[in-house]
């Protein structure tokens, strides 16, 4: 709770950008002192903070429950191979493509989604996820099980002969995101943002005070959408092909699981659950070499990890912990 | 005087430049031994150990780990103990990809030995830059053709005979043995049935009816009735090629058993769905798997005659303690005696580049507990270049179907599917290479 009298001052997006700069930066700098795993590594950790700002700003702020930010996924990775497998379009058009044609789809969906809500709109995004990788199958142009490539090429030569493949997958990847988040973050302070909170809260209040609830939902679940779309063409850029296989109803429910983890009401924890998902198998997997364990061991460990740090999140900051920081400021 | 000095000190500057710049450019790159010791050789295989796909195939890499193991009490190759680091992929894309890219740059291992899917290392070997590293993939479990063109995967040698193979081998069979009977094919729809469906039609065969394909992972039990009801009002003994994994065969199967449709067709499985092992644990009764047709490279897990056989399930009893023995643990086993064998032959020296020439200079000439030809050559990345066909029986054993071993050796192209007389390499004394 805020002091009486305290005024609150928005950060204004001047800040904001300054803000996005300096952390790119330090990205930058980061980049060129560690390894190529950690290169890696980080790319993979951008893209899944990316995939989990589309799920905390569609249940979080918009207050509707999905388990198919896979399948969006795989749209956005399919329409992007596509543009630059196929139609031969430069790699930065590609992923603009995945985000627009996956925010078009969910536009689509969402119209559906709107009319449904609390389990049935998590029933109809879970069958989403479960057929629409699937269907991927039904079209030659697809590629079938095998796939489609998704190739960005390497770094431009000027970067020089040292540039790895890595470090560009990794400059891609957090310049993308940060871009994305960058604009995710100013449109939920904006007024437009403010009445997803709204709606989420209470719909008939929200209704009553003029704000057309059907229409808000139907925005956020194309927003949400080209932002899932987005993180599945980085996804793929980073395995160099996509398949269906690339997005399995697991996953769905690994970003939700993250969501939870970092707080489903704020963004500032985004970078924590891209890291939880990449580091909770690494973690394991020096456990496992320092006691001794088997391979056995090396495989179910993660699972329980992310299991025990879902349910301590949920006991001690079920607001996550970028809340809990806030809450102590 | 000064000027003079100054002159022949940047002469001999100059020289010495010179000469060293030749005699480097003629020392020879350093050659890669990443992963090797002189003591040890550290491998890694990418594959599922938990999921659907683990419960079938998840024994393969333990298997292999098994053999190594007994390699390495019988004094290693060269000096050198073989390890063999093992990454569950769960059969998705992505985590291949991780797990390999871990394999090369986070284990650092010498070669990768047995990685399986092809959707899953297809990916893998990009995102894991293994062209690029001349990292040696040897012995990959799948059959997809695409994986022998060495242009797109340099490095790469598979193991399986491809899909395509198979296919004509099946085409031939049922021209040879059923004439004139309705023939109909129930195919995953993804590369591995379409590589099926092409080989089929390379040999010149024709069904009765378009091949029913189905996407992996939709073929239910209800969808499994559907398509045999149609099929079952066919007249006579219609051969039925099912071209999937064992699950799907085990769908199959018991619908046929509930629509009491077992005798109505002969089923030709391919070798990727007729593991009896599995079959039978999967709940298909012993009567109906009595007579399913099969390909087959390897010899059956269950034939206590044969010698490598014999030797593996040694092997396993006494490395692999708990598993037990069926074609998964053969195949594992059957990669890392091929794998030790490419070692030796690529001799102390060991290199990268160097294990690779080996194999195609001498792969061919491996010892293996395969029954058709390896064809490991300069210009060829394919394994096992054949079949045999062998006809299941109530107790899950392979026989050769028609009671003689015959072997069928064809490409994936257009030759024709030709009658072979290989006869294998005499296994070495207790299953240990050594070879040169």
């Amino acid at each position: 709770m805020k002091k009486a009298g305290k005024v609150h001052k928005p950060t204004t997006t001047r800040k904001r950008l300054l803000l996005f700069v300096l952390f790119g930066w330090l990205l930058l700098i980061l980049g060129d002192r560690v390894g190529e795993l950690e290169l890696y590594q980080g790319s993979f950790v951008a893209t899944y903070a990316l995939a989990i700002t589309s799920v905390v700003l569609l249940t979080g702020y918009s207050g509707q429950l999905s388990l198919g930010q896979s399948a969006l996924m795989a749209v956005g990775a399919y329409a992007g191979a596509l543009s630059i497998f196929n139609a031969g379009w430069h790699p930065v058009i590609g992923l603009i493509m995945s985000a627009l044609i996956a925010g078009v789809f969910g536009l689509i969906l969402g119209l559906v989604a709107a009319r449904l809500s609390g389990p049935y709109l998590a029933g109809t995004t879970l069958a989403l996820a479960i057929s629409l990788p699937t269907l991927a199958n039904q079209f030659p142009i697809l590629g079938a099980e095998e796939g489609i490539a998704f190739d960005v090429g390497p770094a431009p030569a000027r970067f020089g002969e040292d540039f790895s493949q890595y470090k560009w997958f990794f400059w891609i990847s957090a310049l993308a995101s940060l871009i994305m988040v960058f604009f995710i973050v100013n449109l939920l302070s904006s007024r437009y943002g403010r009445t997803f909170k709204a709606v989420r809260d209470n719909p008939v209040a929200a209704q009553l005070s003029g704000i057309n609830v059907e229409q808000l939902k139907v925005s956020a679940f194309a927003i949400s959408s080209g932002v899932a779309g987005l993180s599945g063409g980085l996804l793929v850029m980073l395995i160099s092909g996509v398949s269906p296989s690339a997005f399995p109803l697991s996953l769905s429910f690994s970003l939700l699981g993250a969501a939870v983890v970092t707080g489903l009401y704020n963004l500032k924890g985004v970078i924590l659950g891209g890291l939880v998902l990449v580091a909770i198998p690494e973690i394991a997997d020096s456990l496992v070499s320092r006691i001794g364990g088997s391979d056995n061991l090396t495989t179910v460990l993660p699972g329980f990890l992310v299991s025990a740090l879902l349910i301590l999140a949920v006991v001690f900051t079920p607001n996550g912990p970028g809340h809990l920081l806030k809450k102590h400021h | 005087m000064i000027r003079n000095k100054s002159m022949k000190r940047a002469t001999l500057a100059s020289a010495i430049v010179a000469t060293s710049a030749m005699v480097l450019s003629i020392v020879p790159a350093q050659a890669n031994s990443t992963g090797v010791t002189a003591t040890s050789i550290k491998l890694g295989v990418s594959t599922p150990l938990t999921g659907s796909a683990g419960l079938v195939y998840g024994k393969v890499p333990g298997a292999m780990r098994a053999y190594f193991d007994y390699i390495n009490a019988n004094g290693g190759v060269n000096g050198r103990k073989i390890s063999l680091v093992i990454r569950d992929d769960k059969y998705l894309p992505t985590l291949a990809a991780t797990q390999t890219t871990n394999l090369i740059l986070k284990d650092k291992v010498f070669a990768l030995v047995g990685a399986l899917g092809t959707a899953t290392h297809s990916k893998a070997y990009t995102a894991a830059a293994l062209a690029k590293n001349n990292v040696p993939d040897l012995f990959i479990n799948t059959g997809f053709s695409g994986f022998a063109n060495k242009t797109k995967y340099p490095t790469t040698f598979m193991v399986l005979p491809t899909y395509n193979m198979e296919a004509k081998v099946m085409a031939k069979v049922i021209k040879d043995n059923f004439p004139g009977q309705a023939t109909f094919m129930i195919a995953q729809d993804d590369e591995f049935g379409a590589d099926g469906v092409a080989g089929f039609t390379t040999a010149g065969h024709k069904f009765t009816a378009t091949p029913t394909l189905y996407p992996q992972g939709t073929m239910t039990a209800a969808r499994a009735e559907g398509a045999l009801t149609a099929l079952g009002a066919v007249p006579g003994k219609p051969v039925l090629v099912l071209f999937g994994t064992t699950d799907v065969t085990a769908t199959l199967l018991k619908a046929a058993e509930k629509l009491e449709l077992t005798k109505k067709f002969t089923f030709l499985a391919g070798s990727v769905g007729a593991d009896a092992n599995t079959l039978l644990a999967l709940g298909v009764k012993p009567t109906t798997i009595d007579g399913v047709i099969s390909a087959s490279f390897l010899p059956d897990a269950k034939d206590l005659t044969d010698p490598y056989v014999k030797q593996f399930i040694d092997i396993n009893t006494r490395y692999n303690q708990g598993v037990t023995f069926d074609n998964y643990v053969l195949a594992g086993m059957n990669s890392a005696m091929l794998t030790v064998q490419a070692l030796r032959a690529a001799g102390k020296n060991l290199t990268r580049a160097g294990l690779m020439s080996a194999i195609e200079a001498k792969g061919s000439t491996f010892a293996s507990a395969g029954l058709v030809p390896l064809g490991y050559s300069a210009t060829s990345r394919v394994g096992y270049n054949g079949y045999w066909v062998s006809q299941l029986n109530a107790q899950g054993e392979g026989k050769p179907y028609g009671g003689k071993l015959v072997i069928y050796t064809t490409d994936s192209g257009a030759g024709a599917v030709e009658i072979s007389t290989f006869v294998r390499p005499t296994m070495p004394k207790n299953g240990i290479p050594t070879n040169s």
